[in-house]
Formats: structure tokens, sequence, C-alpha cells
């Protein structure tokens, strides 16, 4: 790798090989600088540019976007040259740590312009797409769902107390906090907001659906296209189980969104599949998903366990320090490396998978909710395997997100 | 007090202001559930108001943050109080001061104002009891000239609140 970086002697301007002033430098090496420059092995020091374009990437310390960013070895987050020269402290002697997830000896690495960011830029913008969607439809149901709320107030406030005390029994216990380690803080931060939520009665957020399709599109470029149905259990199984659990990884990818209780998303996005598919066995999938969350609550500990072993690790740590930009950054980071493999997986799943319509639906699913989400909230049907429904139904939302995916894909080539 | 005063610090550099502004931007588009930035022309000092959240000992509190920007902010943490009257929690001095490390120590300039919050309020709703840090006389004492709390040298223990 190294080898293969400095063969490649870089052309760049003259004045591209030293600070533009972005920050008063303290004793930096020009000659050293310069040198690594040339060599390929830190980006040119380019004017970031206020604008985002669309072959720009955004610095995530001075927030100025440039035509090729630094990697962290540790993490793979970019960072301008300008900003990474303000990383190390002037006197101190300890190792600097990497400013996106702490790991000592932060060093970055300068992988060039374009080609494979390029790709990774693409499913920044996908997703950007794919956001902005949602937070269109957001808006539809919001509507829809104040008045299903008020419809079903009693029946689910008591269900909500139930799943609340064995929340706050997680937080505090021992467990949890052994195994939040380093990143204690987007752990907590998870319970404080599902708490805050519980109010909401039953809130079908969907910029929650978006975080999920976030994280099913960053498993699927990490783990292309292996095993895609134990991927979507796993998904199941974290968001159904507690929200606490999913908290390192959702956190940092929603920041900003307002928290709601896993179950609300499941909903949502089984109510848009049952909608969508118009099949019968689906809708029964839904009755029984909702109505069993209090008893899924119960396992949270097992399930989140098993869903942080499925999932790359990266994606849970080196998150936490950022704001919602993280998740757009990340996506295009797992891009690059697996930028092809994700391409293949899509079209594979878009053709496999006769039953989804990808093409949205997203405007009918106003009526499907209606009557739908009423008997699944009051219902009294208790499924027998309600895990295996919720799989199934997970499945399919995720060949949707997938086939969404590789759909906008062809429109940015 | 001393520290909701004007303090008499630099103005911000270049960069420091061309990033608070796209927080900004990016914080009215994308607020932090539960706070609300008041807006003011004063790009250097937010006052961010924190709701407490429902179903925690603060539910249906409200309380105010002051965030102060150096000048060579990102690169140095905000300094980050509670104006009076600060919550009561283990870990919040009477004259608003936070023990929190990221304030400090562990700070990272790939933090943001809108992590900060965050951060914040989940400590907040992770307590347990409504109390102050045992040490909160004498610590406010040693304040009283209006000393920073990023001059503080905090001693980070509890990992659980």
């Amino acid at each position: 790798m190294g080898n293969k970086l400095s063969r490649r002697r870089q052309v760049v301007d003259e004045k591209y090989t030293r600070p533009q002033g972005l920050y008063q430098h303290r004793d930096v090496d020009h000659k050293k600088l310069k040198k690594l420059i040339l060599d390929s092995k830190l980006a040119p020091c380019y004017p970031g540019d206020e604008e985002c374009a669309f072959d720009l990437e955004e610095c995530p310390i001075c927030f100025l976007f440039y035509p090729s960013l630094n990697r962290s070895r540790c993490c793979m987050k970019g960072i301008c040259t300008e900003c990474f020269l303000q990383m190390k402290p002037p006197h101190s002697t300890r190792p600097t740590q990497c400013p996106f997830c702490k790991t000592s000896n932060y060093a970055v690495e300068y992988r060039g312009m374009r080609s494979k960011e390029e790709k990774g830029l693409e499913q920044v913008e996908e997703q950007l797409v794919i956001e902005a969607k949602i937070r269109k439809r957001q808006q539809e149901l919001q509507e829809e769902e104040e008045r299903m709320q008020r419809r079903q107030e009693m029946g689910s406030s008591s269900r909500n107390m139930a799943s609340a005390d064995i929340e706050y029994q997680g937080v505090s216990g021992d467990e949890i906090v052994s195994s939040q380690d380093s990143c204690a803080m987007p752990t907590i931060r998870q319970s404080s907001r599902s708490r805050q939520n519980r109010d909401d009665e039953f809130d079908l957020d969907l910029e929650d659906i978006m975080v999920m399709e976030a994280i099913w599109l960053s498993i699927q470029d990490t783990d292309a296209q292996r095993y895609p149905i134990h991927v979507a259990a796993a998904t199941t199984e974290q968001f159904v189980t507690e929200d606490r659990y999913v908290s390192p990884a959702m956190v940092p990818l929603a920041e900003a969104s307002s928290p709601s209780s896993g179950l609300a998303c499941a909903l949502a996005s089984l109510a848009e599949h049952q909608h969508m598919d118009g099949d019968p066995s689906t809708n029964d999938v839904g009755n029984s998903g909702a109505f069993s969350m209090p008893t899924a609550s119960g396992r949270s500990s097992s399930g989140g366990e098993r869903v942080a072993d499925t999932c790359p690790s990266g994606s849970w740590i080196d998150i936490s320090p950022n704001s919602g930009r993280a998740m757009s950054r990340g996506e295009g980071e797992w891009g690059i490396d697996h930028g092809s493999e994700v391409a293949e997986a899509g079209t594979s799943y878009a053709s496999s998978d006769a039953t989804v319509d990808a093409g949205g639906g997203g405007s009918s699913l106003q009526d499907g909710m209606d009557d739908r989400f009423q008997p699944s909230m009051t219902g009294t049907i208790m499924p027998e395997s309600f895990e295996e429904q919720m799989m199934l139904a997970m499945a399919v939302s995720l060949a949707e997100a997938r086939a969404r995916t590789s759909a906008q894909g062809v429109t940015w080539y | 007090m001393t520290s909701s005063s004007a303090p008499s610090r630099k103005a911000l550099s270049k960069i420091a202001c061309n990033r608070l502004q796209k927080e900004l931007v990016e914080w009215q588009v994308n607020p932090p559930a539960g706070f609300k930035h008041k807006v003011t022309d004063n790009l250097q000092r937010w006052i961010i108001e924190v709701a407490g959240a429902a179903g925690t000992l603060y539910a249906n509190e409200s309380y105010q943050l002051q965030v102060d920007f150096p000048e060579h902010y990102p690169m140095e943490a905000p300094q980050v109080i509670f104006l009076p009257p600060a919550p009561l929690h283990p870990h919040i001095y009477s004259n608003g001061h936070i023990c929190l490390d990221i304030l400090y120590d562990s700070w990272s300039p790939a933090m943001t104002v809108s992590s900060i919050c965050i951060s914040i309020l989940s400590m907040l709703s992770s307590s347990t009891v409504k109390q102050r840090p045992a040490d909160n006389d004498r610590y406010v004492k040693n304040c009283r000239n209006g000393r920073s709390p990023k001059e503080t040298r905090w001693w980070f223990h509890d990992d659980k609140v």
C-alpha cells in the first residue's frame, strides 16, 4: 500500500504544497509538508470551498469543501491537510488521538482524488436523496399518526409503561456499563432519548426509518451480499428489542433526529410493506410484531449483543463525536472500499425479489396505515413466532431499501 | 454571575466564524431534540434552552445553557455552563459549571454544539438523584473570582451519570 502511494508522485501546483492560511499554523515544517504532499502522502492544501459541489468532500473539522481529503488510518474519517496539521497539541507529549474515534497515535493516509472517492460521494448523494424523500413522507405520516394516537390513547399508554421499566433497569445494570467501555456517552444518550420520547406514545418517526435504512446500507456496504437474510434478522432484533442497544449506531447517525422507539420504525416499515405488497399474510406480520413488543423488551440484552456481533465494529465507534453529518460521510467511506460489491448486490436484490415494489408507494401509505395499524396496537392476537415474522418483514424492507439504492444508482451514472 | 457577563475574549477567527455559521444553519434545519437556540446576533455566544426529557427527573423543567466560543474554536472547546438556576444534578455545580469530560479534556474538534447538547441532555436524563456535587460549596467558593470552568482541573470519575 505504502509503495503504491509513494510511486505515484503528484503533480501539485507549488502554492498548494503549503497551508493556505486557514489557521495560524504553529511550527509547521514546510519542507516536510511539501514533500508529503508531492509524494501523495497528504492531500494538497487546496483552498477550502464554502459551498458544496458534486465532486467535493466536506472536512468534518473546518466544514469546508475539498476535492479530496486525507483519511484516518483508524476509522477512515476524512480530514483536510490544514486541519490535520492542527491536530497535535503543540506542547503535548501524549500521542495524538484521532479526533473522530479517539484512537491514539492518530495518523492519516491519502488515497488520492476521485475514482474510488467518487463512488463514495455518489453514495452520499444517494443517501441524501433517500433522506430527503423520507423527510417528505414524514410530514404526511405525522398527520396520520396524530389521528391514530388519539384513537388509541388508552391501550398504548399502559404498554409504554411496561417497556419503560425494563429499559430503566437496563441502564443502571452492570452489564451495560461494562459493554460501553470507551464510548459510554452514546449508550447513555440513547436511553435519554428513548425516555424522552416515551410519552410520545407510538411515535412513527420516519427519521428513524431513515436511520434504519442507513444502517442497512452500511451493513450492506461492509458485508456485501453475505448472508443478507441473517443481517436482516439481526436488524430486526435490534429494532424490536430495545432502543438503548441500538444507540451506539443510532445516535451518532441520527444525532439530530428526534428519538423514538424502535418499535415505531419497525411498525412504520411494516405497514409500508403490507400496503405495498397487498399480501394478507404480511398483514399478520404487522399485527404480531406490534403486539409482541413488550415481550421483546425483556430479552433486550441478548438481542443487543447479537447485533453488536453482526455489525461492523467501525460503525459503532468512529462516528460517536460527530453530528448528523457523520451518517452520509460514513456511508461514503464504506462505499469506497466496497463500492462495486454494493452495486452488484443492489442489482441482484432488485431483480430477485419480485414481491417488492421498489417504486415507492409512499404516498398511498396512509390509507394502509389507517386500517392496519389500529388492530396492531390494540389487537389481541398473539402470534406463535413473532420473530420469524419480523425477520421476514425486515428482509422485505431490506430488499426494498436495496432496490431503491440500485435504482437511484443508475441515475447518477 | 461573572460567567454570564461579557467576557473579554478575542473575536472569533475566520475559520471559527465560518464553522459556527454552518453549525447554526445545520441547527436550524435539524435542531437536536429538546433544544432551542435563542436567536441573537452574537455568533460567539449561544444561549440554548434545554427541555428536560420526559420520563426523567427533569421532565417539564427547562434550563438555559450558555455556550461561549473561543477564538480558535473548534480547535479549542467552547465554554459551556448553565445559566442560573442550574439543574440539580450530581455533576452540575450551583454556579452552572458542568463536570463533563467532553467539555474539557475529551473535547475533539469533530464535536459540534449539537453533539454537546445531546451529551448534556443524556447526562441529565441518566441522573437518579437531584442533588449537587459533594464538593459544591468548596468549588463554587473557589470560582468566585469568575474563573472559567475550563480552568478547573476536572477529575472525571463517574461514567454512569
